[in-house]
């Protein structure tokens, strides 16, 4: 098969120009349907959880940094909550929606993803490997989570932010089954 | 009588145009690229870039517009994409539309976020407004209690005094007060100019720019890529003349030294 010498200077051009595109955010999910979705359609009042003292220095030693906001707002129903969280992976923040029930991650979803490389965290194959996973004492997930290659820094802030919110599961009223 | 030299072939003709062209681009990117290797050596991240034809081309000139709020004695400010606390860079924000102080809060609205900050300057939540109204904020105030008021336009909203609630109230019902915009002392507007152009361009980033080509936009990513093409040629075009000549059998410079004796 032979390609005409215009098609392809054009498929030339357009080749090298893949690298110039930007990529604009993909929100996979939003606030809204996520808060739907983790309480079959009627989401509760949010409640807030301040960072402060010692729950400030935990979420430091679980992030490695302090978190982005002084205050945090939850949902929380029964013995379940639900977390929106931001990390950021290489240089702009993932926004990450995480169901936690009796401390155990019942689903984690990439709500959305600024990056224009390693958007594959966002896919359920990765992100199911959260499921019931529990936080240990040595402040790490019982669970080894698979990495992607292109993709470390987002599949660390993932790891880092499922922590956090197990974390903050016990630190709501929501662990009391309230 | 000394025989006449063979014209180049067209190989070799190409070969030389190319890389003559080559050789003060690939000088530039081993130059660049070994800088970019002693980066953190020679500290570049943390030289800031001052030139003002730089700072323009980067975008970082001096902001558009600066809208600025006074709240209780601080100042918050909207410059670009970034919010102010006094002359103190504090978060990122598009399209500020108003400020309000309520309580230990201050309240900075963009047209599709609230960011809530202490008296110190210190963000206390960024609140996306998608999650609660479905079109962007026109503007931010005070009802006669004190509670947060956005308008957009699909109505009016009020939250509680902890802004953790928010309800759609009637067009009316409340008087409220909306923020307007006041100008800021010139040695406040100075600072702000000054931080908005200063803090944002390191040498390490101009040096990566040019390195990709980057700094001239997505030509000169393009550029760069026909360049690299060419060194790709470069190599191709010497391997095959290198092939010729082992083919002919001697090296030209051994046929060119037996035609003296």
């Amino acid at each position: 098969m032979s390609i005409s010498r215009p098609k392809l200077f054009v498929l030339l051009l357009v080749t090298l120009s893949l690298p110039a595109l930007v990529f604009p955010a993909s929100v996979y999910e939003t606030q809204p349907e996520f808060l739907s979705r983790a309480f079959s359609g009627s989401p509760p009042e949010p409640d807030i959880l301040w960072l402060s003292g010692d729950r400030k220095s935990a979420v430091r030693q679980l992030l490695g940094h302090d978190y982005s906001a002084l205050r945090l707002r939850y949902w929380c129903q029964q013995d379940r909550s639900a977390w929106v969280l931001e990390e950021i992976g290489k240089e702009l923040p993932i926004t990450v929606g995480i169901i936690v029930e009796r401390n155990y991650i019942r689903n984690l979803r990439v709500l959305t993803y600024r990056e224009n490389r390693g958007g594959e965290v966002a896919t359920a194959a990765f992100t199911d490997q959260f499921n019931n996973a529990v936080l240990e004492e040595n402040q790490r997930l019982d669970v080894p989570i698979d990495g992607i290659s292109g993709a470390t820094l987002s599949v660390q802030a993932l790891t880092r932010l499922a922590a956090m919110a197990l974390f903050l599961h016990t630190e709501s009223e929501c662990n009391d089954g309230a | 009588m000394a025989r006449k030299k063979p014209p180049p072939s067209a190989m070799r003709r190409l070969h030389r145009s190319f890389g003559a062209g080559a050789a003060i681009f690939v000088l530039f990117m081993v130059i660049s690229g070994i800088t970019i290797n002693h980066s953190n050596g020679l500290g570049l991240e943390h030289r800031q870039v001052s030139q003002p034809f730089l700072l323009d081309w980067y975008g970082l000139g001096k902001p558009d517009k600066v809208l600025s709020f006074e709240l209780g004695g601080d100042w918050l400010s909207f410059a670009g994409s970034q919010l102010y606390f006094n002359e103190k860079p504090v978060a990122t924000i598009t399209d500020g539309v108003g400020a309000v102080v309520s309580g230990d809060l201050l309240i900075a609205a963009g047209q599709d976020e609230l960011l809530l900050l202490d008296h110190d300057g210190n963000l206390v939540e960024r609140l996306p407004w998608a999650a609660i109204g479905a079109t962007p904020i026109d503007a931010i105030g005070l009802d006669e209690n004190t509670n947060v008021l956005v308008r957009s336009s699909d109505g009016l909203w009020s939250s509680d005094a902890d802004l953790i609630n928010w309800r759609q109230s009637e067009d009316g019902m409340e008087s409220p007060r909306w923020s307007t915009a006041k100008t800021a002392g010139e040695a406040l507007q100075k600072a702000i100019n000054s931080a908005y152009r200063g803090e944002g361009l390191s040498l390490e980033r101009v040096i990566l720019d040019l390195h990709s080509g980057r700094i001239f936009g997505s030509i000169g990513v393009l550029v760069y890529d026909l360049l690299a093409l060419a060194l790709g040629f470069l190599s191709i075009s010497g391997l095959v003349l290198w092939f010729r000549s082992r083919r002919n059998g001697k090296p030209k410079s051994r046929r060119g030294k037996g035609r003296t004796q």
